[in-house]
């Protein structure tokens, strides 16, 4: 038994030796950028991970070798894996990190510690309770909540009973979302009554149409409006509503993007989504981190934009280049 | 021992859970503001297409415990065989290739798991624990580390609550479930395989002096129990309309809670099919209840957990006494 267990460490030793020769030896003048996502499902990710590479690509070609290596737990909630990844990184002596922190507490330490090993990172996406970090590029998601509730009040005339299901505990930029969403509502449409605000969709797909179905069988009667605030809840609640055909019967406004969402807002069974810019907030986390690098002054905050896109604006250019980024070019 | 009291042992037995369920179902419309909604028909429509696949799942994993195995491979199991299916339809397989092909792979996946435990000598536990990495890996690796969308096919209606054509009342892959359910407790109640298993769980070395090819029937329990988790798999790929490498971590837990809350016994020769769909529905209704009361989701894991210790205590106690 001891032998058994003394062959694995050894397996565990060779393995994690082999994998950190990989990249940074020679070379001395490339950089090498891990990107670290909260997940690689989400179609939101892809883009983020799209516009990473374009960021390299540029300044690549602009005389500054620069090598992203993206790498994020592959599920949405796992703290621990993300955590040890950053340690991975760390340890392996990438020039740079850009994370997008799963939980604004629990990833402090990893980045902090990285900070002191030499490796600085910009964070992305969701904040994190420290300042030991490059710089923060994200989107208002505050902002992005604002503009949803805003949509709300307009499709229900400024009075009727709203849904929201939130995301998951201590995701932070997801509880901003829900947050300004609220605050929007209770300031600007006291007409409107908020009738189930405490539940969780939880971090897939499955998990948020099981809440959604259990939601909507003791409130599907009585809301007019609904809100979710990201991609796996809004799918979910979208699922739930189309299996008891009330899919378009009530005033529905998502977050994020993805072909299904498009498809859903042409058949007006979604009536709003608010859309973040991921492909620029890679392009911009990655930028960033190399300016810094470099030695130059970058900002502590930079917003990356979002926007709310209804049926009415969708064939807009604008609109157009945020729903399809250019994932193909870059991905592969 | 009285004869009479043997007899309200069994009963016991059998009701146990039942009245669990009752008094759960019962508690919550208590609780509830507008208990007509949680007792409607499309609530517990809801529920019983929530359950399926942990209920699917059971099926296999009674059959695994009362053999005095276990499976921690489940979840992954899922996860692996939605994939396929999803890759399978994505191919242009018909979908009753692309449903068979998950099942399948499910069935190939629980013998494997029965060859290392019976020819490697691999305990059930440290077996499926190494599976519940392997297949989990292979899945994302199968689907690119990104979730399968599918066109969409009738194996995308198994789960929905509205089913087509509306007699059938209740979704299709419900029907499916409870005709497994039936199928599985006539065959351990009343074949020659059924008995080998309660033999193989009650006394393996009994078993095996009585004739029992007890490394045969461990791979033929394995694989057939496998079969199911696959069709589970299916299922998920159903609710989810895409195959998703990462959903259903942990649902083994689920699903060897509803075994045990159902009077399965982890040292095997015991269990039953309907104490396991039983326990599958305690979950589900606590589950949808907390919910629609408005509870955190804390309260709901605190409790499901104190039902299983407690569901768990109440069997040995029984045991004990008699």
């Amino acid at each position: 038994m001891r032998k058994l267990l003394l062959f694995f460490l050894a397996l565990t030793l060779v393995a994690a030796c082999t994998k950190s020769n990989g990249p940074a030896p020679n070379a001395k003048k490339k950089l090498t950028i891990a990107v670290i996502p909260k997940g690689t499902t989400h179609e939101f990710w892809k883009s983020i991970h799209a516009g990473s590479i374009k960021a390299a690509n540029e300044l690549t070609a602009q005389g500054t070798e620069v090598e992203v290596i993206w790498k994020g737990p592959l599920r949405e909630d796992d703290r621990e894996q993300q955590i040890q990844v950053v340690e991975g990184f760390a340890a392996q002596g990438v020039s740079g990190i850009v994370l997008a922190p799963l939980d604004n507490r629990a990833l402090v330490r990893p980045v902090s510690d990285a900070g002191r090993a030499g490796v600085p990172t910009v964070i992305i996406d969701s904040g994190l309770e420290s300042d030991e970090f490059v710089s923060f590029v994200a989107t208002d998601n505050r902002k992005g909540g604002t503009l949803a509730a805003d949509r709300m009040g307009q499709l229900l005339n400024g009075k009727g009973k709203v849904l929201v299901l939130r995301y998951a505990e201590g995701s932070a930029s997801t509880t901003e979302r829900e947050e300004g969403f609220l605050s929007q509502i209770k300031e600007k449409f006291p007409g409107i009554e908020l009738v189930s605000t405490n539940q969780y969709a939880g971090a897939t797909r499955d998990t948020a149409k099981r809440a959604s179905e259990n939601l909507l069988n003791q409130f599907g009667d009585q809301v007019q409006g609904i809100f979710t605030p990201n991609e796996s809840s809004t799918a979910g609640m979208l699922l739930a509503l189309q299996d008891i055909g009330k899919a378009g019967k009530v005033s529905f406004v998502g977050f994020d993007s993805s072909q299904t969402f498009i498809d859903a807002l042409n058949a007006n069974q979604l009536h709003g989504i608010v859309v973040q810019n991921p492909f620029n907030m890679g392009y911009l986390g990655v930028r960033t981190m190399v300016e810094s690098l470099q030695g130059k002054p970058v900002n502590k905050k930079i917003d990356t934009g979002v926007m709310l896109v209804t049926k009415d604006n969708m064939e807009s250019p604008e609109v157009k280049a945020l729903l399809h980024p250019p994932l193909d070019q870059y991905l592969k | 021992m009285n004869p009479s009291f043997i007899r309200v042992n069994l009963w016991l037995n059998r009701v146990g859970p039942v009245l669990g369920l009752l008094l759960v179902i019962g508690i919550f419309s208590l609780l509830m503001d507008t208990p007509s909604r949680f007792l409607s028909p499309n609530n517990l429509r809801i529920v019983l297409s929530q359950t399926v696949i942990v209920a699917i799942g059971a099926i296999g994993m009674t059959l695994i415990i009362i053999s005095g195995g276990i499976d921690l491979a489940v979840g992954s199991t899922i996860a692996l065989t939605g994939v396929i299916t999803a890759l399978a339809i994505n191919a242009g397989l018909p979908p009753s290739v692309a449903l068979l092909s998950g099942i399948l792979v499910g069935g190939l996946v629980g013998v494997v798991n029965g060859l290392v435990i019976t020819r490697l000598k691999v305990v059930p536990f440290i077996a499926t624990l190494g599976m519940l990495g392997v297949g989990r890996g292979v899945a994302k690796w199968l689907a690119n580390q990104q979730t399968v969308n599918i066109p969409g096919t009738w194996l995308n209606e198994l789960l929905v609550m509205f089913p087509n054509p509306s007699w059938l009342l209740v979704a299709p892959g419900v029907w499916i479930a409870i005709v497994l359910a039936v199928l599985a407790a006539i065959v351990l109640r009343n074949t020659v395989f059924g008995r080998r298993v309660f033999a193989l769980g009650s006394n393996e070395a009994a078993a095996r002096a009585c004739g029992i090819a007890t490394d045969r029937l461990k791979v033929w329990i394995y694989g057939l129990a496998g079969l199911l988790f696959g069709l589970a798999g299916v299922m998920q790929m159903s609710r989810l309309r895409q195959g998703d490498p990462t959903v259903a971590a942990g649902a083994e837990l689920d699903i060897i809670a509803a075994v045990v809350i159902g009077g399965g016994s982890l040292n095997g020769g015991e269990g039953s099919i309907l104490g396991s769909m039983i326990g599958a529905l305690i979950m589900a209704f606590l589950r949808n209840g907390c919910q629609q009361v408005g509870w955190p989701n804390y309260i709901q894991e605190i409790i499901i957990g104190a039902i299983i210790v407690i569901a768990v205590a109440i069997d040995r106690w029984r045991s004990a006494r008699s």
